[in-house]
């Protein structure tokens, strides 16, 4: 009995040739930055489509706070306050019949910065509702007062196998920083987060 | 159609493969054994000497993303109720910063980036994360330091005169991209950047408010 016959070796050469190849296939393609996402640029007031679910997202007010509370505090539930600013964001999603991706929305600037959602009240949030309903809601993000020109909601589709995709950028409408300051300047003292309400889409 | 040669190499080869067999099995159970005794008395550590900084509080630490300053640490005990066993935790009050200037992202301060370091060989305790007005509070890159604290788990009967609180910096580097890792650079593996010894003062927390 032989141990190496050639066809034992051609296995081991196929196997080390499709490796490769696969290589080969570029691995930016596999892992690079986000080029298999699709993205659907829009603005307040739009709906857009989420992902190929056939759900919709549409922004439809922002607004910019100096503290922030839920909307039916206990005893305890001292307001929210921040160094920086708090930006509401409120949606209006249609859910279709595909359950649409999981996502964490983020709003970016053109100076580069990521702010994601606070991490309380748990009132803050943004979520499609089940098959059939279209709900809307309110979620909060803490920023940098200095780094708000561009300011765009990224709801980017968290995927666990790389698959053409796409997600949406959502541009709130702050050109220069003129703009932001203003914004800035004349935030609410106080906004309060109301739990999402979900009603028939129709 | 086998030559007489080739029966006779497997017949020899099968002779060499057999005559150890037993001393082998022996090997293997030797090691399977010895394996598992040291699996059951709790593995070996590697000791090794402290190699970061420690220093006293107050104290300023920047560790990967962040950048630290403790203030003090409390001792809170609640003793033994009616309906509830005695617990005490180790609390540690700091500021915060995010100085993530690669990402410019905003980031919690993970449980496992601040530990509480018992001494004497005995395992390090993870925090429960950082808590900056609720737990996990996402820190914003760019504004200034924020309030917060974070606590350890310790038995009932805890005291200390000092704590030694240890700090892990994570670092922002990408993986070897010909094992088919991630190349592109990302906050990944925290270690140890500075130990720092604070003297809790003991809080005893009756339930009651105010």
């Amino acid at each position: 009995m032989k141990l190496y016959r050639p066809a034992t070796i051609l296995v081991g050469l196929l196997f080390v040739l499709l490796g490769g190849i696969t290589r080969l296939a570029g691995p930016d393609h596999v892992y690079g930055d986000d080029q298999n996402l699709k993205v659907v640029h829009g603005t307040i007031g739009e709906a857009l489509p989420f992902a190929g679910s056939g759900s919709t997202m549409k922004v439809t007010r922002i607004k910019f706070a100096k503290t922030i509370i839920q909307s039916d505090p206990s005893d305890d539930d001292k307001p929210f306050e921040t160094n920086g600013v708090f930006i509401a964001v409120e949606w209006d999603a249609v859910r279709g019949v595909k359950d649409p991706d999981s996502f964490d929305p983020v709003l970016i600037t053109d100076g580069g910065s990521v702010y994601t959602e606070v991490s309380e009240p748990s009132e803050s949030r943004m979520e499609f509702p089940d098959a059939g309903f279209a709900s809307t809601g309110a979620v909060v993000f803490e920023a940098n007062p200095a780094d708000l020109k561009g300011l765009t909601l990224r709801m980017k589709p968290s995927m666990i196998f790389n698959v053409y995709n796409s997600e949406i950028r959502v541009d709130l409408g702050i050109p220069t920083e003129d703009i932001a300051q203003q914004m800035v300047d004349g935030a609410v003292d106080q906004y309060v987060v109301n739990g999402d309400v979900t009603r028939v889409a129709s | 159609m086998e030559s007489l040669d080739e029966v006779i190499d497997a017949m020899i080869a099968d002779r060499v493969i057999h005559r150890h067999r037993r001393i082998w099995l022996l090997v293997i159970a030797l090691i399977v054994a010895a394996a598992l005794v040291i699996l059951a008395t709790g593995g070996w550590k590697e000791k090794k000497g402290r190699v970061v900084p420690t220093m006293d509080a107050p104290a300023t630490v920047t560790a990967g993303r962040f950048e630290f300053g403790f203030t003090k640490a409390e001792i809170i005990r609640k003793p033994k109720g009616e309906y509830s066993e005695a617990e005490t935790v180790l609390r540690v009050y700091f500021t915060a910063k995010n100085i993530d200037s690669e990402e410019h992202k905003s980031e919690s301060i993970h449980n496992d980036l601040l530990v509480f370091v018992p001494g004497g060989g005995e395992d390090l305790v993870d925090s429960n994360g950082g808590d900056c007005q609720g737990l996990n509070w996402d820190l914003v890159y760019g504004l200034p330091p924020v309030e917060c604290s974070t606590k350890f788990e310790v038995a009932p009967d805890f005291a200390a005169d000092t704590v030694e609180i240890g700090v892990l910096g994570e670092q922002y580097k990408g993986d070897n991209g010909a094992l088919g890792l991630q190349e592109k650079p990302y906050w990944q593996s925290e270690t140890p950047v500075a130990v720092v010894r604070l003297k809790p003062t003991v809080v005893v927390d009756d339930g009651k408010d105010g």
